[in-house]
């Protein structure tokens, strides 16, 4: 149980997908205008990256594995996310109707999203347990949506504040996530997982 | 925290999502409306390259987001209108849709994994878990429909001048 919670930990605080492994950046700056947008971009990669990871690693240990197909990872999880996404885009679209058309725009920029490939990766090279590997993916998103959200409240605050004009938009931005990742620095030490 | 003349932003108004959509059919005292392309995708000059879109055309896609209103304010086919759902709905449609299957597919599998503790009974569990909670939302959705928590609603007519926004903060002004 404890190992667990190291590896949640670790993966959500410690090696935070976004501001510590740099993926998912162009969500990062993308879909971080406002709080409530950031939220539903965080919980759709979150599913995505979870349901995506659960069959990544089926397809690497029933499958690359045994065949000694493991040269074919990166083409192979490429294409079980790609399924993933469209599975939930469907899925959404036949649970509900009124949900997809409020979500269905943020699906597809999943698909093209490396934090979900990256995660992939890690979690098979680090030959963990199907249930590591999946608290490791969850974990990973949910920091990953923290991030999103934290950096969403603080664009909305800098929307409202004097900035200068050389520095308005994008620029304060950098600077703003720059300063948020030298805050989550000081969760390293905590775990060395 | 009402508005006053020294304040003008009124923060207890219902802050709204807005986005833009053009009526493309009415039939009887409803009005069917699309949305309008709000993300970049299918305008950048890589869109012929671009695996972002995700299966289907740009136009197909937005055909499926296709969504119908009470045209109480007598639209007709062609014109651009403002509309927005609560600024809530979306963070509810989101819960509903994508974290009640991700906690009942995750207990699953942490039960599975406590009772028996092989790989590939957990992985059936959690297939099992997310089945049951997809099964579940879609309960819940159709609740909040039914209320009416979910549907996008008409704001305003938008001028032709008006550029795609989908998100801007709808504050009413007092005196305005």
């Amino acid at each position: 149980m404890k190992e667990y919670i190291l590896l949640m930990v670790s993966a959500a605080l410690v090696n935070n997908v976004i501001l510590a492994r740099f993926l998912g950046l162009c969500s990062f700056m993308g879909v971080t205008t406002r709080i409530d947008t950031a939220v539903g971009m965080g919980l759709a990669t979150t599913f995505v990256i979870t349901v995506s990871s659960m069959a990544d690693w089926a397809v690497a240990t029933y499958l690359l594995e045994p065949y000694n197909l493991w040269y074919l990872r990166t083409v192979t999880f490429i294409l079980v996310i790609a399924a993933a996404v469209q599975f939930t885009e469907l899925t959404v679209k036949k649970v509900s109707p009124p949900l997809f058309q409020m979500l269905g725009i943020y699906l597809p920029l999943i698909t093209t999203n490396c934090a979900v490939l990256g995660i992939a990766i890690l979690l098979v090279e680090g030959r963990m347990t199907f249930i590591g590997a999946t608290l490791f993916a969850f974990a990973s998103s949910i920091g990953y949506s923290l991030v999103m959200v934290i950096f969403a409240g603080l664009r909305e605050r800098l929307a409202l504040a004097d900035v200068p004009r050389l520095f308005a938009g994008p620029p304060i931005g950098f600077i703003v996530a720059g300063l948020l990742a030298l805050a989550f620095m000081g969760f390293s030490g905590m775990s060395t997982t | 925290m009402t508005a006053t003349e020294e304040n003008p932003i009124d923060f207890s108004a219902p802050a709204m999502v807005e986005g833009i959509a053009h009526v493309v059919a009415v039939e009887g005292n409803l009005a069917w409306l699309e949305p309008e392309q709000t993300s970049t995708c299918g305008s950048c000059a890589s869109s012929s390259a671009c695996g972002a879109k995700g299966i289907g055309t740009t136009a197909n896609r937005l055909e499926a987001r296709r969504f119908s209103l009470e045209n109480q304010a007598g639209l007709a086919v062609g014109e651009r209108v403002v509309v927005g759902i609560r600024e809530n709905a979306l963070v509810k449609a989101s819960l509903t849709a994508y974290a009640i299957p991700l906690a009942t597919a995750l207990i699953a599998g942490a039960l599975a994994q406590w009772a028996d503790g092989r790989d590939g009974i957990t992985l059936a569990a959690m297939v099992g878990g997310l089945l049951l909670g997809l099964g579940l939302a879609r309960l819940i959705a159709s609740h909040l429909s039914a209320r009416g928590e979910l549907a996008p609603r008409f704001l305003r007519r938008a001028d032709a001048a008006v550029v795609c926004h989908p998100i801007t903060l709808n504050m009413p002004k007092a005196g305005k």
